[in-house]
């Protein structure tokens, strides 16, 4: 237990192999009798000075260093029958990569039996011994419920009820385990382990309608909040043995689900990332010194989770801003203010690959479970003031902090790999599964301390969260090549080979209509944004300033009036995809897709001023049940696309799209892309004369 | 947080990538361990620092493996902008693993701006013979579809061309064309030039 006091008294004398066992040896010298000094004065003047020798004597403790399972199972108690508590931890944690509990469960019980069985002889330690395994059971159910969850039948848990019932009647046991096979039994439907964040509940009674945050105008101390909630969630509910090497690194498909919370994490960081690089591109009519802004008001967002000790959102910010598409734009870059791109630096550093990502690692250590944030390396001018002005502000407030889980996924994969599972003669090495604990442990502190955060939840955060586009790699990199184009460009053909090669990249991106030469993006629509104003419409001096760069003539097109003239917040993008461009391009074809928001409402009678909306792409052969399956999928409805309607929001009336039409040209361009989807109401209700209640005041 | 220099060997960043399950890590442990040791900690400071000589000269390969995060897909770029030169591993085991590599080609190529960089390419698990769903062939063609060159690999006992294969991408480095470079920053300077005129 008290390994900092009683570590200079070991001594390693070596293994001991029995049948199906292997253990290494430790000679420990233990006090023979009680001190009179305190115990904690021991660790610091072990000296053989002030106590003799004969006050000492020395014992032999073997630790199970490899066994079968049996005797793994066994070695839950020691030889005097007294519960390992350490042992059964890392038992616990880890038996999974080479058992299940079915199989745990079997030996267990058989061990409890053979312990009453008379042949074995009748002894007050045979007594202690099955009360020990009683614990283990205890500890077992109260630490990792989820291993007795096998709905329909639970299995596993009525077994263990069926000898509770006949060894250990009216226990405290068999009443646990009655109550949890109750609970189950209630829960009709399986839970998942993993409940997406709420992004998706409908919520009722907003009275602004599409009202929504906008870069980089935000609030970052509570976006930086906002971000750590989501991750938090994430956090607690990971499952740390869904790390493990032998579950996350060796899984295939079959199994994935058996890593769902780890994925779950995963996703929400690649989430981040994506949006901080679609926040930035989206828009590449914006002056560089606009875009700037964009990426300042991320370091700060970074820079406030860096206080809040989130490292997980941290990094996904850093990602992004690090991801080419991004890290390329080196005009954008100048236009930022030196100190910020100081702050940028040293938020990066904390994630250095350098020595084995020494720099991260130290961090968490020293922080992991501190109160607050101030750990900063001698260089860090602009964190050094960062955490000066912090520490005047926050006398009682504490965080929690979240890891970047990726490095702990490493490290368990190398120790997956370098450790062998099984040693002589196919023992399951244990002393693996200690080393792979003193990982899960360090997670499951942290997981402790994420207790300590205390956030308020914002809906309206969610929904500017799950609105925000995120761009295939193939747009991202559309977009980042129009915005400046490649330095390295006295051959155009060389951006276009590249962006030959781009396209082989189309089997893992998802949008399949966006093979275009340009498209409409519909930003915002929050008319009071000073973003929406007139300066942000395409000005033929842009226009012609953005295609001198390229050795092309400059590119089209259709500044075509009725598009640019009358949508207040209409964006044009030309793409760097010029070579499609034929000269009389202007005239035959218009921009191949729309980004359109779309809007799910249900037909029930709470349904006032939804806002949630999702951002989706319409190209231009799209028909009607193609888009409605489209938006579906991003709302995350499932069903028949026949029994939905799809509307685009005028300001003063509904346009009903007809069941085939070409969505593309159907929709009104005049204004905002704003849809709404909505089940078919049964016959009787015509879709024309009923009014959405949620549609768009504008 | 610096290391004192060592010698002043050039230190060398290799980075190895590839899909999850083709047996990157075990490349990785293979060359830095050796034999299986059971107190192996990953989380040591100079865990993936291995001075090696290869023919005749001394460098540090520093070898960075990011096995287990593959699917923080949005890091990718962030530490393929670190890599002197990289092994782009499939498992001939898995059609979906070769088929990505050019993926990973790709985008090497992209963060480093560049129409050509060192970059070996590794056959990995030749050892499952039965399993192999890769042969030689499409590997090499593979290989010379991307301009560059292929070696198979086992990280299983007795390993075969671990260490010939990080010292080829030493090699690789090593003989990058000079003149290749030479002319990127001539183009460069042209450019410029043009942009000047214009």
């Amino acid at each position: 237990m008290n390994d900092a006091d009683s570590l200079p008294t070991w001594r390693l004398w070596g293994e001991e192999k029995t049948d199906g066992a292997l253990y290494t040896v430790y000679l420990k010298k233990v006090r023979y009798h009680r001190p009179t000094k305190s115990v904690s004065s021991s660790s610091y003047s072990d000296s053989d000075d002030e106590i003799s020798h004969l006050e000492w004597e020395t014992v032999r403790v073997r630790f199970v260093k490899a066994g079968t399972l049996k005797k793994l199972v066994e070695a839950l108690a020691t030889d005097d029958g007294e519960l390992e508590t350490t042992y059964i931890n890392v038992f616990l944690a880890t038996y999974r990569s080479f058992s299940n509990p079915k199989e745990v469960l079997k030996l267990l019980l058989q061990r409890y039996e053979e312990l009453l069985s008379p042949v074995n002889g009748i002894s007050d330690n045979h007594e202690q011994h099955r009360k020990t395994l009683i614990s283990a059971l205890h500890v077992w159910l109260d630490s990792y419920p989820e291993d007795f969850k096998e709905p329909p039948h639970h299995s596993t848990l009525r077994q263990l009820l069926q000898f509770c019932e006949e060894y250990l009647p009216t226990t405290e046991l068999e009443a646990k385990v009655r109550h949890r096979l109750d609970k189950y039994g209630r829960e009709s439907y399986p839970e998942s382990l993993l409940t997406p964040p709420p992004t998706f509940a409908m919520r009722t009674g907003g009275t602004i309608s599409w009202k929504t945050y906008r870069l980089p105008e935000v609030p970052v101390r509570h976006f930086a909040e906002q971000l750590t909630r989501m991750d938090m969630e994430l956090f607690k509910k990971l499952v740390p043995h869904q790390c493990l090497g032998a579950i996350w690194s060796r899984r295939d498909k079959s199994r994935s689900h058996e890593a769902a919370t780890v994925l779950a994490t995963v996703n929400q960081f690649n989430a981040v990332s994506f949006r901080v690089i679609s926040s930035i591109l989206v828009d590449p009519q914006l002056k560089a010194n606009e875009r700037a802004q964009i990426i300042v008001c991320w370091i700060d967002i970074a820079q406030e989770l860096r206080v809040l000790k989130n490292f997980s959102s941290l990094k996904a910010i850093i990602s992004g801003l690090q991801s080419n598409p991004i890290y390329r734009l080196q005009k954008t870059w100048q236009a930022i203010p030196k100190e910020k791109i100081e702050l940028f630096d040293e938020l990066a550093r904390i994630f250095s690959e350098d020595n084995n990502q020494w720099a991260q690692r130290e961090l968490l250590m020293r922080e992991g479970t501190a109160k607050f944030a101030d750990t900063v390396g001698e260089n860090d001018k602009q964190l050094q003031k960062i955490f000066q002005k912090q520490n005047n502000h926050i006398a009682n407030i504490s965080f929690g902090t979240i890891p970047y889980l990726g490095t702990f996924l490493t490290d368990l994969t190398m120790i997956d790999t370098a450790i062998p599972d099984t040693i002589s003669d196919g023992l399951i090495n244990f002393d693996k599964r200690r080393k792979e604990f003193e990982v899960l442990a360090q997670i499951k502190l942290l997981q402790g301390a994420a207790n300590a955060y205390h956030l308020p939840e914002d809906s309206m955060f969610d929904r500017w969260f799950d609105s925000l586009l995120v761009l295939d790699d193939r747009e991202a990199y559309q977009l980042t090549y129009q915005i400046e184009p490649s330095s390295n460009s006295s051959n155009t053909a060389k951006v276009k080979k590249k962006s030959v090669g781009h396209k082989k990249n189309d089997s893992i991106a998802s949008n399949s209509s966006s093979n275009s030469s340009q498209f409409y993006c519909d930003f915002d629509s929050m008319p009071s944004s000073p973003h929406n104003s007139i300066d942000r419409k395409l000005s033929p001096s842009q226009m012609s300033n953005s295609s001198s760069n390229s050795s092309l003539p400059s590119l089209d097109v259709s500044l075509n009036s009725s598009h640019s003239g009358s949508a207040n917040n209409k964006l044009q993008l030309s793409s760097i995809n010029m070579s499609t461009l034929s000269p009389n391009h202007s005239q035959k074809n218009s921009p191949d897709f729309y980004i359109i928001k779309v809007t799910f409402e249900t037909d029930c009678v709470e349904t006032d001023g939804i806002v949630l909306y999702k951002s989706i792409m319409l190209s231009n052969n799209e028909r009607t049940p193609q888009v409605i399956r489209n938006a579906m999928l991003k709302l995350c409805l499932e069903g028949n696309p026949d029994s939905y309607t799809l509307a685009q929001v005028l300001p003063d009336k509904e346009m009903m799209l007809p069941p085939n039409a070409n969505v593309y040209y159907a929709v009104n361009t005049a204004y905002n892309l704003n849809f709404i989807l909505r089940p078919k109401a049964s016959e009787d209700s015509s879709s024309t004369g009923k009014h959405s209640k949620g549609k768009t005041k504008s | 947080m610096t290391r004192p220099p060592n010698e002043n060997l050039p230190a060398i960043k290799l980075v190895v990538v590839g899909d999850g399950g083709v047996g990157k890590s075990a490349i990785t442990i293979q060359f830095f361990q050796k034999m299986f040791v059971t107190d192996y900690d990953p989380t040591i400071e100079d865990s993936y620092l291995q001075h090696v000589e290869v023919d005749g000269q001394w460098c540090i390969l520093d070898v960075l493996d990011t096995a287990g995060q593959e699917e923080f897909s949005a890091m990718r770029e962030q530490y393929m902008r670190k890599g002197d030169g990289f092994l782009l591993v499939y498992s001939v085991t898995d059609k979906n693993s070769y088929e990505n590599i050019i993926h990973f080609h790709t985008q090497i190529l992209r963060v480093k701006d560049r129409d050509v960089y060192p970059m070996l390419l590794v056959a990995n698990k030749v050892d499952l013979v039965h399993l192999r769903k890769i042969t030689e062939e499409q590997g090499r063609e593979l290989a010379h579809k991307l301009g560059i060159p292929y070696i198979e690999t086992s990280a299983k006992d007795p390993p075969l061309n671990i260490d010939a294969t990080f010292h080829e991408v030493v090699r690789i480095i090593r003989n990058q064309p000079q003149a290749e470079l030479e002319k990127r920053k001539k183009k460069k300077l042209q450019i410029l030039n043009k942009c000047v005129l214009q």
